[in-house]
């Protein structure tokens, strides 16, 4: 899903690392490690001595490992731009016991426009939006509807799990097919009657 | 919270990138040429070899360094906004919830119905209810006397919602600005 798992912790990581190195920085300038340390460049240090005297070869390790840290960083990019939590279409268990063989797959986007209108038809329902998500093989829908104001809310409500859902999961032959449910209400007011 | 880190992610993604390209291209550039490809970064060597840990420039950085840090550190553990209201009563496998926003827009429909109302405004979390009506009167009396029905209202409309944890409701009614 956009890779928001892997943003969260690279970005955890990073502000961590910035306010690591500000604060090594700033106490070595206030002299905590020694006034010899703090008087000195930035760059007469071990690490800078070190890249001085190894420079031959340690620049094309460098820049081998960076090759390789940008690659990942593509790949990272990549997975921002086009990932989505959409489970694609559904692939149906075969019956054994009737010794046909064959894969069936159904497509998500005819279950959830089915769905859709269904939940649309009732009165009250403003809206209503559906969508799978997550794993093909164990997937979750996703229903967004809107409601509208003048809706008996707690009965369409009911309605949608008992009629609408009932009849999905029976579609699709999975009656334990997890279901999530968003509503809203919508901020049109009702068109008043004279 | 989602949206935000998308977009600094994609940012430093690219920015990582691009700086790794631009350390291959002067890598290279270095042992065939021995001279700078793009960036003249002998320049920043020869500051970096002049300046000491405790110059200003270094300290302004560092500061910098670590409010940016925090910043993000902050934004980043900050428990997310609820943006869900569960309903209690669903089905089996049911997880059925109300936005935060159909909540707000729910209260906000049930209190505008009430004659003398004016203007609300709502604000709904996991908690609490706040919401802000002004009456069409100018008298604070009369606006006041707005507040048994509007809460009646609000609650009312609460209720019919059926949330599993209830949020409970304060309501403010002010006067018309005459």
């Amino acid at each position: 899903m956009h890779a928001d798992k892997t943003n969260r912790s690279l970005l955890i990581f990073l502000a961590i690392l910035l306010t690591a190195a500000g604060a090594l920085g700033l106490i070595t300038g206030f002299g905590v490690f020694g006034s010899d340390l703090q008087h000195r460049p930035l760059t007469r240090n071990r690490v800078g001595a070190f890249i001085g005297r190894d420079g031959d070869w340690l620049w094309p390790v460098v820049a081998v490992v960076v090759l390789l840290i940008a690659l990942l960083a593509l790949r990272w990019l990549l997975l921002i731009l086009t990932s989505t939590d959409r489970s694609g279409d559904l692939r149906i268990r075969s019956d054994s016991s009737s010794g046909i063989r064959g894969k069936t797959t159904l497509s998500s986007s005819a279950v959830t426009a089915a769905l859709s209108s269904e939940i649309e038809s009732y009165r009250g329902v403003h809206s209503a939006n559906a969508r799978l998500i997550g794993n093909p093989d164990d997937p979750t829908l996703a229903v967004d509807v809107t409601l509208q104001q003048s809706a008996n809310l707690a009965g369409v409500r009911r309605r949608v799990e008992t009629e609408a859902f009932t009849h999905v999961r029976q579609a699709i032959g999975s009656p334990e097919l997890p279901i999530r449910l968003d509503l809203g209400v919508s901020t049109k007011r009702p068109a008043r009657t004279v | 919270m989602k949206h935000a880190n998308r977009v600094l992610a994609a940012l430093l993604s690219l920015a990582i990138i691009v700086v790794g390209g631009l350390l291959i291209i002067e890598v290279v550039a270095d042992r065939i040429n021995h001279r700078p490809a793009l960036v003249h970064w002998h320049h920043a060597y020869e500051w970096l070899g002049r300046t000491e840990w405790l110059a200003g420039s270094v300290r302004v950085t560092c500061v910098l360094l670590i409010l940016v840090g925090l910043v993000l550190l902050a934004a980043e553990l900050k428990p997310p906004r609820v943006s869900r209201l569960r309903v209690s009563g669903s089905i089996p496998n049911t997880d059925t919830a109300y936005t935060r926003r159909g909540v707000a827009t729910a209260v906000q429909s049930a209190v505008a119905d009430v004659d003398g109302i004016r203007d609300t405004s709502i604000s709904v979390s996991r908690r609490k209810v706040r919401l802000a009506a002004t009456a069409g009167a100018a008298d604070n009396g009369a606006a006041q006397q707005l507040r048994e029905p509007v809460v009646e209202a609000a609650q009312q409309r609460l209720d019919a919602l059926q949330l599993e944890s209830a949020p409970s409701l304060s309501a403010t009614i002010k006067p018309r600005r005459s």
